[in-house]
């Protein structure tokens, strides 16, 4: 190349050549005999169309994506499963949950509609739900990280609505986001928690620098010393220090794709998480089962300090009012909870075996046409064309479901219809002889 | 894993091998096969180091009548040892399927400063006084003197090393320096001259370029090898620069000055050694009339860096009468430096050939070829015989006889060129003439030579029929290896445009418009605010990184980006730069985040790895082109131009864009890593730069992300960074097997594999 420029400038670097010629602007593309934008492209190397179907008149069928759907869903169960059998795992039925909500001024980025911080109290309000039916027993308190400080929104307590009222009560954000003040706050909360008690800490993060007033590894080290399980969920990317505080403590970190899987990560949490051996030491717990007093009596409420009428409930040992279970007496400090609270918190010990999937081949053998119905919901396990879909059967009773049946005695019902009827059709059998 | 390649048995110390591994092996055993020279590129964090030293040592146990030595050539001390201990892993693997058989001598080879265990001279600061304090306590004279004297200091561990005499061996085993010197202290042996004896007997060496390519060195370490060697340079890409510099010389004033300091000193003990001693003169006197350069063996102590000279080039002849006489070779000394004085006096810059450049000599000073060739020797010999210990402080005046020996032997790929001050700074006087050396082929040649093969191997040797022309050699065997990926963990984005849509570029004309270096700067600024914990930012020059720092600090970007990282800068001191990254993985750390100011073709860019949160992007600003009005860098253009038929351009070209590729290799440490790396300039968008990236890199590269501008960066960075912070399986989904089994090995069995992988 033997016309290279040679430039002059005024700012002493001399001339420089840049082994060059004077370019033209719009050089590239040499590939692109397609003619299509570079944009374009991508979509087209998708093919997003070849997976349309029609069906026999010709219309379009709805892409099918329960079966995908479906394939996510007994993954995770296995290996929810898989961690939960191995060794029998004692959980923490009693939790005390900090959930610490990063307002920082990353909160108000848009990247979520509308922004960060909307999403994220819409999500936190039905977590809250969800937690306090899957726990009963178990307390949240939230705290806010806003201008570098932490903040203690409300303490720890058992009713949902006072915590999701005072959260959306103060959705601003500002300033910088500090991690060490906030675990440090809840590490002073969380200390005093009697030791029966499992200390979690979940942080919704979306700031992706912490700036701390010490050493934050100390920090660390102090919620591990403490046991305190330190959960993450971050909302733009993965951060060292959050991954290192999960390790440490025990947590989960997870990063979230868009709000459907945020939603997905944060009832994540809401199952009791298996407890670490040395953590837990099992111990008996006083606890009182109080009566619903008759409804309208007149009587003084201890937890709101005024005269209700009706509905409460008396605490057996020192019969003070109390409006909402499951909570503490506020006169003798007697925990206090109902039956149906325990009882809901019971089928976290022992889960039912994840179904089998059954090879059609087994369906279609004639020996077995009384299974051709889903043993759930009798629906017939054949789509209409005579097809067979996909079906499961567990393991014990080996009754065959289908896949919405599946899906609602793993994650509601908690117990297998075929293996309760079976035991009784048993011990039936038993008296007739 | 135990496997098969053709007649092969392989022994590899992990459970899975990566399918790039293997066809890396698959190329290299045909290249030993072949007894011929390999050039291979696959990126790193796939394994390189392993599957090399896996199969060469293989290869030599599955020949055991005639066993293969290897030489692995690194470029710094710490991979040295990484490559040891690698090593060590591998020979523990072998030791229990094959029992004793399959026993090695393998050893890292260093200088005096890092094997040394004698506390009263390591404490010295530099490698040159180490050596010294070591040769004050060594020299055969020394010696000689201690034992009629007792007051004087000898070395404890060099005095029993040589009382073990031929006891003094090294047991099978793989030795790290730190091995070395453990075993010295335990014995009492001296570790360095242990080493050096045993390389001779050693199946394989670890040690530096320097060893096989600087033939001052290699002439007295390397000269001893058996031609069934392999030798591996690891980390290549920069190789032919390695070569120039073992074969340039530059001189300063302060050289002179030295120089003839260390002239009158030698004139002094001349005169000396003639009221006390003349004997020793005289017999030295004679031996050079019978033609000996050199005194035959000298003791191992005493030896000598080597000709500058390589081996072929240096006469086997009688050193000429009228140097012969210490006095006659002073005062030809003391003319060279004279006249060397006078050409350093300059307004101009000169360039010359060596032709002419010995002419003038000639006719100026009276010195002829023949004699500027012998002066290395001469020198040397004299200071054995003035019994001079003090080396470090005879530096200059070596470093003018290795430049008139270099001078008088070549007159093709050197030129001489004198430059009154530095082009930066025209104003203060700094005279420097250099002989530079523009063929890396010199060099490396006797390497080719010697050995039956030669391995050449780095990340990024793109674009790889480059490098035979280069270095003038024909590989038997050269291919560029992609990476196999469970998840595509690297994100190469060419940035074209600034968020206003105007073209960004370093471009010389281009560079100083606000336009540009406002647009770089909200680049960064909307990079520190979605890409968490570190960012490593290269910039083309250390002037243009002050530059644009400069205005960024004026116009308040740098404080806008301060509140979301700190800021850390490269600078050319090196105890500054390392306090400044030592910082600033503690940032990373501790979640503060941080970003990296460097430059291209600095320290950082070639040693530092960024890896994991430390760097997860890293953005190039503009093509790091060499400064091109550098005179040695147009003279050596020029050659190219004229010997090996390589146009300015394409040279240019490619020596940016291999450091440039890598620069943004360095976030990239391992296949469990992922980063993103940012092309920041227009130029990177034609297909001629494109096209020289290494094929790791382009494979990544899709064609949405070739001409972005900043705003559509941000989004593919923020969907980038959430899929990568994903949990992911290591072992790769069906489709795409990244991790061989000793089962899947054997399944494809035969050669037709390979096709299969890619």
């Amino acid at each position: 190349m033997n016309d290279m420029e040679h430039r002059k400038t005024n700012d002493g670097e001399g001339r420089r050549l840049d082994g060059e010629e004077e370019e033209e602007e719009e050089d590239e593309d040499e590939g692109n005999g397609r003619g299509l934008d570079a944009w374009e492209r991508a979509y087209a190397d998708e093919r997003s169309w070849e997976s349309l179907q029609e069906d026999e008149s010709g219309l379009l069928r709805p892409i099918d994506n329960k079966t995908i759907y479906h394939a996510q869903y007994r993954r995770r169960i296995r290996s929810l499963y898989s961690s939960t059998t191995t060794a029998r795992i004692q959980k923490g039925l009693i939790r005390y949950l900090y959930i610490v909500v990063d307002l920082s001024r990353a909160a108000s980025e848009m990247d979520f509609k509308p922004s960060r911080m909307a999403v994220v109290a819409k999500h936190i309000e039905a977590f809250i739900r969800e937690f306090f039916d899957q726990n009963p027993l178990s307390q949240i308190g939230l705290v806010t990280i806003k201008d570098g400080l932490a903040q203690c929104l409300t303490d720890l307590g058992g009713s949902p609505d006072s915590h999701v009222k005072a959260l959306m009560g103060k959705l601003e954000c500002s300033g910088d986001s500090s991690l060490q003040n906030a675990l440090d706050l809840v590490h002073g909360y969380l200390n005093q928690i009697p030791s029966y008690g499992h200390r979690e800490v979940l942080i919704l993060y979306s700031a992706l620098s912490t700036c701390d007033p010490g050493d934050i590894m100390e920090t660390i080290q102090e919620c591990k010393k403490s046991k305190i399980r330190c959960s993450v969920i971050g909302l733009s990317a993965e951060i060292f220090i959050c991954r290192h505080l999960c390790q440490e403590t025990g947590g989960s970190y997870s990063v979230a794709l868009d709000e459907s899987h945020f939603k997905e990560l944060l009832l994540e949490h809401a199952p009791p998480p298996p407890a670490i051996a040395e953590f837990a030491i099992a111990n008996l717990i006083k606890m009182g089962f109080p009566q619903r007093a008759a409804e309208g009596v007149i009587s003084i409420c201890s937890c709101h300090k005024e005269a209700k009428v009706g509905g409460g409930y008396t605490c057996p040992r020192c019969k003070a009012r109390v409006c909402e279970l499951p909570t503490e007496c506020r006169i003798c400090g007697l925990t206090l909870v109902s039956s149906p609270h325990l009882a809901r918190s019971y089928h976290h010990l022992f889960p039912i075996p994840p179904f089998d999937e059954v090879s059609l081949s087994l369906l279609n053998n004639p020996h077995q046409r009384s299974s051709r119905a889903c043993f759930g919901c009798q629906e017939s396990l054949l789509i209409p064309g005579n097809k067979p879909t996909l079906c499961v059967a567990c393991p014990k009773c080996k009754q065959h479901f289908c896949l919405d049946c599946d899906i609602y005695i793993h994650e509601s019902l908690h117990n297998c219809p075929g293996c309760e009827s079976f035991r009784h059709s048993k011990i039936v059998s038993v008296t007739e002889e | 894993m135990k496997f098969q390649i053709e007649d092969v048995t392989v022994y590899f110390p992990y459970d899975n091998i990566y399918p790039e591994q293997y066809s890396y092996m698959v190329e290299l055993k045909r290249a030993l096969d072949a007894k011929g020279h390999a050039l291979l590129e696959m990126p790193t964090g796939t394994g390189k180091t392993i599957a090399l030293l896996s199969l060469i040592t293989s290869y030599a146990l599955s020949k055991p009548s005639n066993p293969i030595k290897l030489l692995y050539c690194t470029r710094t001390v710490h991979e040295m040892e990484k490559t040891l201990a690698e090593l060590r892993l591998l020979h523990q693997y072998q030791l229990r399927h094959l029992g004793p058989a399959a026993r090695i001598l393998a050893l890292g080879l260093s200088s005096r400063k890092n094997l040394c265990i004698n506390p009263a001279v390591v404490s010295a600061e530099n490698r040159d006084s180490v050596d010294a304090g070591c040769r004050k306590l060594t020299a055969s004279w020394v010696r000689a003197l201690a034992v009629e004297n007792p007051n004087i200091p000898t070395c404890q561990f060099f005095e029993n090393y040589e009382k073990a005499a031929s006891e003094a061996v090294l047991p099978p085993g793989v030795y790290t320096l730190q091995d070395l010197r453990a075993f010295g202290r335990d014995k009492g042996w001296c570790p360095y001259f242990l080493a050096r004896h045993m390389v001779q007997f050693a199946n394989v060496v670890v040690y530096s370029y320097q060893y096989l390519l600087d033939p001052k060195v290699a002439g007295i370490i390397s000269k001893e090898m058996q031609r069934e060697s392999v030798v591996v340079f690891d980390e290549a890409h920069n190789i032919d620069n390695v070569c120039i510099e073992a074969l340039s010389v530059s001189v300063r004033r302060q050289t002179l000055e030295g120089a003839t300091r260390n002239l009158s000193k030698m004139a002094q003990e001349i005169n000396r050694f003639k009221a006390t001693d003349a004997g020793r003169l005289r017999a030295e006197y004679n031996r050079l009339v019978e033609g000996l350069a050199q005194r035959g063996n000298l003791p191992i102590s005493d030896t000598w860096l080597a000709n500058p000279a390589l081996p072929d080039d240096i006469l086997k002849e009688a050193v000429p009468g009228n140097i012969r006489r210490a006095e006659h070779f002073l005062s030809v000394l003391r003319r060279l430096v004279q006249y060397l004085h006078g050409r350093l006096e300059t307004e101009n810059v000169e360039k010359e050939g060596p032709v002419a450049f010995v002419a003038s000599i000639n006719s100026q000073a009276g010195i002829d070829q023949k004699m500027l060739k012998f002066c290395y020797d001469r020198l040397h010999s004299l200071m054995l015989t003035l019994e001079i210990t003090d080396t470090d402080e005879f530096l200059h005046i070596q470093t003018i006889c290795d430049f008139a020996t270099l001078v008088g032997t070549y007159t093709r790929g050197f030129s001489i060129i004198i430059e009154p001050f530095d082009e930066r700074m025209p104003h203060i006087p700094d005279p420097v003439l250099q002989l530079s050396c523009h063929d890396a082929s010199l060099a490396i040649k006797p390497v080719f030579e010697r050995f039956q093969s030669v391995v050449i191997t780095s990340g990024t040797l793109s674009p790889i029929d480059l490098y035979p022309r280069l270095l003038n050699f024909n590989p038997v065997v050269s291919r560029s290896f992609t990476m196999s990926l469970t998840r595509n963990c690297i994100c190469p984005m060419v940035l074209t445009r600034g968020s206003d849509q105007l073209p960004v570029s370093t471009k010389f004309d281009m560079r100083s418009d606000p336009g540009v270096v406002r647009n770089y700067g909200r680049l960064l600024l909307e990079m520190v605010s979605v890409v968490p914990d570190g960012i490593v930012c290269f910039f083309v020059s250390y002037s243009y990184m002050d530059g644009i720092v400069n205005t960024w600090n004026e116009s308040g970007i740098l404080k806008e980006i301060m509140q979301h990282k700190l800021v850390f800068i490269e600078t050319q001191d090196v105890v500054e730069t390392t306090l400044a990254l030592d910082n600033y993985r503690r940032a990373c750390d501790c979640g503060r985040g941080a970003v990296f100011f460097s430059v291209a073709r600095g320290k950082v860019a070639e040693g530092i790895d960024f890896d994991r949160h430390y760097g997860r992007l890293v953005i190039m600003f503009g093509v790091p082109f060499q400064y091109t009005l550098s005179r040695i860098l147009l003279a050596r253009l020029e050659y190219l131009r004229e010997t090996f038929q390589i146009k300015e351009g394409d040279f240019l070209t490619f020596d940016a864009l291999r450091q440039a590729a890598q620069c943004v290799g360095r976030v990239i440490r391992s296949k469990a890593d992922y980063g993103m790396m940012i092309f920041a300039d227009k130029r990177y968008s034609r297909h001629d730069k494109r096209s020289k990236l290494p094929g790791w890199i382009l494979s990544h590269l899709r064609d949405a992300h070739l001409n972005l501008s900043t705003d559509m960066a941000l989004h593919i960075a923020r969907e980038f960074l959430r899929k990568m912070a994903q949990p992911y399986d290591k072992a790769g989904v069906s489709g795409r097997k990244t991790l061989l089994s000793e089962e899947d090995l054997e399944k494809m069995g035969d050669g037709t594999t390979n096709e299969m992988l890619f």
